[in-house]
């Protein structure tokens, strides 16, 4: 209120200009994230990944080397836990705004190029920015969906069982090749009755796991448009679950919950873990037992089921810089002196310069490069399962509603309706 | 979230000031009178307008198009398809979000009174007159004003986690019950402790009502041989009654509107969002996880509007029955 006197031209511009200048304000910051070239034609690519605090020690000491020999290219860096990783780049891609070059994985292939946002590399590779050869085990074909390069394999890994070596050791259990699902159940008991912790930290939710065990008997988790199983399949997983908790087989669900994120093997609640064998590098670092790898169970005494899996880096569609994000893209996946840095944390190297330029000197890494070649030489591996579109999301749900049956909130039936009800609305079908 | 409450408890008062207040009129021309006006409206327009604009573009135009939105089936990269309600049927028909209804209910019927109850109570000590009065008061607010950020949410659940404070105090005293953070049935009791702590805001409202109780009152009161208690239920209570209902109409929509600190004692970093099991998956959290995790941001829309509606009437319905229990003062109103 200005009490009666002569409201000014002048008071007028004023509040005019001041208006102007808040929202000029505000229109720089709103779009402040766009990297671009400045004018020395230095180039900014944003490059993000999931992963916990020591991967990206070791990335940010790559990123050093990859500045060092391209000058012109600055990468500015972000990271999150997994799942914070995928809503971040979820939103972040809707906006229109993702990072230029990020780390992927086959469950969001398909997802992501259905929704436009990632970048087909094979031009680059064409313009020789990107070299494809000198990939290990057929590496270079686990990025490409329907004859789309979406992803550039970085490492490879395998589901394995992880577990806590001296818990093992004290309970007398030696998994060998081969050892079938009634070895591993008696192997649970022994461990429970000997060492006074669990078996298991809850193999009933992890979706790899079940995905390997439906392949031991034909199945697969998905096929290329829904899921590979039946209600009944997964009433039978999850009716031996439920059993295995009351039980005391598999570590009391409400304590796994409290220590997340860390891992319950570290943790000291479970003897081991199904999960990928890359991850003993991170349980090492959280824990302070030796860990060591074990053979998945099998139904038949020989299949396992297992496939390579992979870490890739993908770019996105919209980065205003496809070369400099391909020659980073190649420089992590080729250049030697990155595999010493990284070692096995994102998988056993994907092309071989760098698998022959990281020769692991200590026990945990020299275990995961040993279970690698095992698993060639026993020939156990077969093509990997497809993922169609909304697969991540199966997959948190399959964790979720195993983690309310092990909680005692679900019955079997209720837990297994839910996971259809809820796949089917991510999957489509 | 859908509806937005500010502590402003100024609101009526308004409405007698509004009438713009002019100096002394210069006797002249009604034209030239009428060109002042407009240029001091004009004036006035442009000092609101930063305002007006983040009205506009961050909250009006957010709010109709996500009514545009609870229409459609619309995942964030695709042009949202029109759909008609067929969000909101599958809302009712989806047991998940049944479940988060009945947790939101549990913990607003709950912690709203819990939470006003405290108040309440520190306000009758605080007002009183004592040496440090001053410091207790900012002492008992205190919690309210960090109580709303990430960080406590994060001691909180370190405090009521296994094997944790709470979880060996309970020990002491023999009760076996663990951490409630990874309990699916306790891990709402620490959702109400944390909103229950932040009692301030309200125990400040409160604390200015009671000072309004005129004195005499009480003094009659005593010498009619009335006791504390008796003092307090016809006394103190029908005359903080309106203030009393202001708190319980604030701090019931503000309850309906948990999220950041079930989002983060549930989960955070790392884990399922809504607690294990979804025990502390309030309405906001499973509108989180539609929205954000599953990309279903028609659905997430359509359940933001559901929850104003709900809100909506759960306000109206308060306002009903204020006409039985809050006792304005002759002339007052």
């Amino acid at each position: 209120m200005v009490n009666g006197r002569n409201v000014e031209r002048r008071t007028v511009l004023k509040a005019a200009g001041a208006t102007a200048a808040t929202l000029g304000l505000a229109a720089t910051t709103g779009c402040g994230g766009d990297g671009g070239a400045s004018a020395d034609g230095t180039v900014t690519i944003r490059y993000a990944w999931w992963g916990a605090e020591d991967r990206a020690q070791r990335i940010n000491k790559t990123i050093a080397l990859f500045e060092k020999k391209y000058p012109k290219i600055k990468v500015k860096t972000d990271f999150q836990p997994y799942l914070d990783f995928w809503k971040k780049f979820n939103t972040q891609a809707s906006g229109g705004n993702p990072p230029d070059v990020f780390q992927n994985a086959i469950g969001f292939l398909r997802k992501y190029d259905a929704k436009n946002v990632l970048l087909d590399l094979s031009e680059q590779a064409k313009a020789g920015n990107l070299r494809m050869e000198g990939f290990r085990a057929g590496l270079e074909k686990f990025g490409e969906i329907d004859g789309k390069l979406l992803g550039v394999p970085v490492g490879s890994n395998s589901m394995a069982l992880v577990i806590d070596k001296p818990v093992y050791t004290r309970a007398g259990v030696k998994p060998e090749q081969g050892w079938t699902w009634d070895d591993f159940d008696a192997a649970m008991k022994k461990i429970r009755d000997k060492t006074g912790r669990a078996g298991d930290s809850g193999m009933y939710g992890v979706m790899y796991l079940y995905d390997l065990y439906l392949r031991q008997n034909g199945k697969a988790f998905f096929t290329e448009e829904g899921l590979g199983f039946t209600e009944s399949d997964l009433a039978d997983w999850w009716t031996k679950a439920e059993k295995g908790v009351k039980d005391g087989l598999y570590a009391d669900a409400k304590k796994v919950a409290q220590i997340k994120p860390k891992s319950a093997v570290a943790a000291e609640l479970a003897g081991g873990e199904f999960t990928w064998d890359n991850f003993t590098v991170r349980y090492t670092s959280e824990g302070k037992s030796e860990y060591g790898l074990a053979p998945i169970p099998t139904t038949d005494g020989k299949k396992t089921g297992q496939y390579l899996g992979s870490l890739m880096l993908s770019a996105s569609k919209r980065t205003r810089h496809p070369k400099e994000v391909a020659q980073f893209i190649d420089f992590m996946v080729h250049d030697p002196e990155v595999a010493k840095i990284m070692g096995y944390d994102r998988g056993v190297p994907a092309t071989q310069a760098q698998y022959d330029a990281y020769q692991p000197t200590d026990e945990v890494n020299k275990a995961i490069a040993a279970y690698e070649e095992s698993l060639v030489k026993a020939g156990v591996l077969e093509p990997i399962t497809p993922h169609p579109n909304g697969a991540d999301i199966c997959e948190s749900a399959f964790l979720r509603i195993a983690e309310e049956l092990a909680l005692g909130k679900r019955s079997v039936d209720e837990a297994v309706k839910q996971f259809f009800t809820e796949s089917k609305t991510a999957l489509g079908t | 979230m859908g509806t937005t409450v500010t502590h402003a408890p100024a609101l009526e008062g308004l409405s007698q000031d509004s009438e713009p207040r002019h100096g002394p009129v210069k006797p002249g021309r009604p034209a030239a009178l009428k060109r002042r006006r407009r240029r001091e409206n004009l004036a006035g327009y442009l000092f609101m307008s930063p305002w007006i604009a983040g009205f506009l573009l961050l909250t009006a135009g957010p709010m109709i198009a996500s009514l545009y939105f609870a229409f459609t089936d619309y995942n964030l990269f695709d042009a949202p398809q029109w759909i008609g309600f067929d969000n909101f049927s599958e809302m009712f028909g989806d047991p998940r979000w049944r479940h988060s209804v009945q947790v939101t209910l549990w913990y607003v019927a709950v912690g709203t009174p819990l939470k006003l109850i405290a108040a309440l109570g520190v306000a009758l000590l605080l007002a009183q007159s004592r040496r440090g009065q001053a410091f207790y008061r900012a002492a008992f607010y205190a919690p309210s004003l960090i109580g709303a950020s990430v960080s406590v949410a994060i001691v909180w659940k370190a405090i009521f986690s296994d094997d944790a404070v709470v979880d060996r105090t309970q020990k002491i005293f023999g009760i076996d019950v663990g951490g409630w953070t990874g309990d699916p049935d306790m891990i709402i009791y620490s959702l109400v402790a944390l909103t229950v702590w932040q009692f301030g805001a309200p125990m400040v409202i409160f604390l200015a009502g009671l000072k309004q109780v005129p004195r005499e009152l009480y003094e009659a009161a005593e010498v009619d041989g009335a006791g504390k208690m008796r003092r307090f239920w016809n006394i103190t209570l029908p005359m903080i009654s309106p203030v009393l209902f202001f708190n319980v109409l604030l701090e019931t929509i503000h309850s309906f509107q948990i999220f950041s600190s079930a989002y983060i004692v549930g989960g955070g970093a790392g884990g399922n969002a809504c607690g294990p099991a979804d025990g502390s998956m309030v309405y906001t959290c499973y509108l989180y996880v539609q929205g954000f995790e599953n990309s279903r941001m028609g659905l997430a829309s359509a359940m933001a509007w559901m929850l104003l509606v709900a809100v909506a009437l759960v306000t109206a319905v308060l306002f009903w029955s204020q006409k039985r229990w809050v006792h304005y003062e002759e002339g007052a109103r």
